[in-house]
């Protein structure tokens, strides 16, 4: 059976690196990107099933990246989980025209809570 | 114009950043490396890790932590500076910069990079204290770090301008640039002094470098930034020693 691949967008290196080693045990395969220009190129080689994003990083933000996302068809499709420390500040209802499916409070997540979104918007 | 000691105190304790006061900044910087710990920490309960894995993950818990204790620190000094003593001295920056890098060197061996000093011949003295000077460079070094792209070395920079009567040390970074839209809108985010500004990164706050520009206007220089088609060089610039032209 083929494994969902995910692709996790996140500046803090170690953080990024945290994500793949959860998400890798909970059976998914991972890439990562450390910025939103890196993301792009990695998008359009892998097509991942899912995108992990954080909002503030280096070079553009996520909402640079998710409106070229929006700007293709395919790409368009691909749903967005948002990790970031800005949750409370978001609205999911206002992002979800823009393929935003989850937001998820790094302050207070577990790690078990990127596994469920992964598989929630995977459903 | 430079700002005196009392208005260093009123800045300090008035900083607004992004709308937002110093401490709510402060408090949202330390999310971050907190967070990292927590999620690190977390997984570490939960086992099902290798023994070498558990290792690096203690390993990055414990750089993280001491990132994490080198900003509150900062941040403590930033406060107490207006009342605080402190000696201004004849520093060698070869010699500062040499033990900087010997400091950092684990830190950026755990992220697969290398921070080297680059310095062309024997550096002039310069006048600072040496505290502040390496609270600096270690800031613009930790600044590097998050920003440096694959595995691109950090290099740390002496340099002399104004025919030697000022020294700059310079970190430079090997990363994605700022677009010009980006750097416009943050043109007037971050005043470090009433005479410069400096311009933080998109997702960082500027306190740190806020906090450092009050150090180096403290032993009266001044910090800035050149950017670069691949990266930036943040930079300090203090005056050099007159001791040797005493003898």
């Amino acid at each position: 059976m083929k494994r969902s691949s995910v692709l996790i967008v996140e500046d803090d290196k170690w953080l990024a690196e945290q994500y793949a080693r959860v998400l890798k045990l909970a059976g998914y395969k991972t890439t990562v990107s450390l910025h939103a220009l890196a993301a792009i190129e990695v998008i359009d080689d892998i097509h991942p099933d899912a995108i992990v994003l954080d909002v503030l990083l280096a070079g553009s933000t996520a909402f640079a990246l998710i409106h070229e996302l929006q700007t293709y068809e395919d790409t368009g499709k691909i749903p967005i989980i948002l990790c970031t420390h800005l949750a409370s500040e978001l609205s999911l209802e206002n992002l979800k025209p823009y393929g935003v499916k989850r937001i998820i409070d790094k302050s207070v997540m577990v790690p078990d809570d990127l596994v469920s979104a992964v598989k929630s918007v995977l459903l | 114009m430079s700002a005196t000691r009392g208005e260093h105190k009123h800045n300090s304790e008035g900083a607004m950043f992004g709308g937002l006061p110093s401490l709510v900044v402060a408090a949202h910087e330390l999310k971050a490396p907190l967070a990292l710990v927590r999620q690190l920490s977390l997984t570490l309960e939960d086992g099902n890790i290798s023994i070498e894995e558990q290792k690096h993950m203690l390993r990055q818990i414990s750089l993280t932590s001491e990132r994490a204790l080198r900003l509150t620190s900062d941040l403590t000094r930033s406060v107490r500076l207006p009342d605080a003593l402190f000696t201004l001295e004849p520093i060698n920056p070869q010699q500062l910069c040499e033990d900087i890098v010997r400091d950092l060197t684990p830190l950026f061996s755990a992220h697969d990079r290398e921070v080297k000093l680059t310095s062309r011949r024997r550096s002039l003295l310069l006048v600072g204290n040496r505290d502040l000077l390496r609270r600096i460079i270690m800031n613009f070094s930790d600044n590097a770090l998050n920003y440096a792209e694959g595995d691109a070395r950090v290099e740390i920079k002496i340099d002399t301008r104004n025919a030697g009567q000022v020294i700059r040390l310079g970190v430079r970074d090997y990363g994605p640039a700022v677009s010009n839209d980006i750097f416009k809108s943050l043109r007037n985010k971050l005043l470090v002094s009433s005479a410069s500004t400096i311009h933080a990164r998109p997702q960082s706050s500027g306190l740190g470098l806020y906090i450092v520009g009050q150090f180096a206007e403290a032993m009266n220089g001044n910090i800035g930034v050149t950017r670069h088609r691949d990266g930036a060089t943040f930079y300090v610039d203090l005056l050099a020693s007159k001791q040797l032209s005493l003898l």
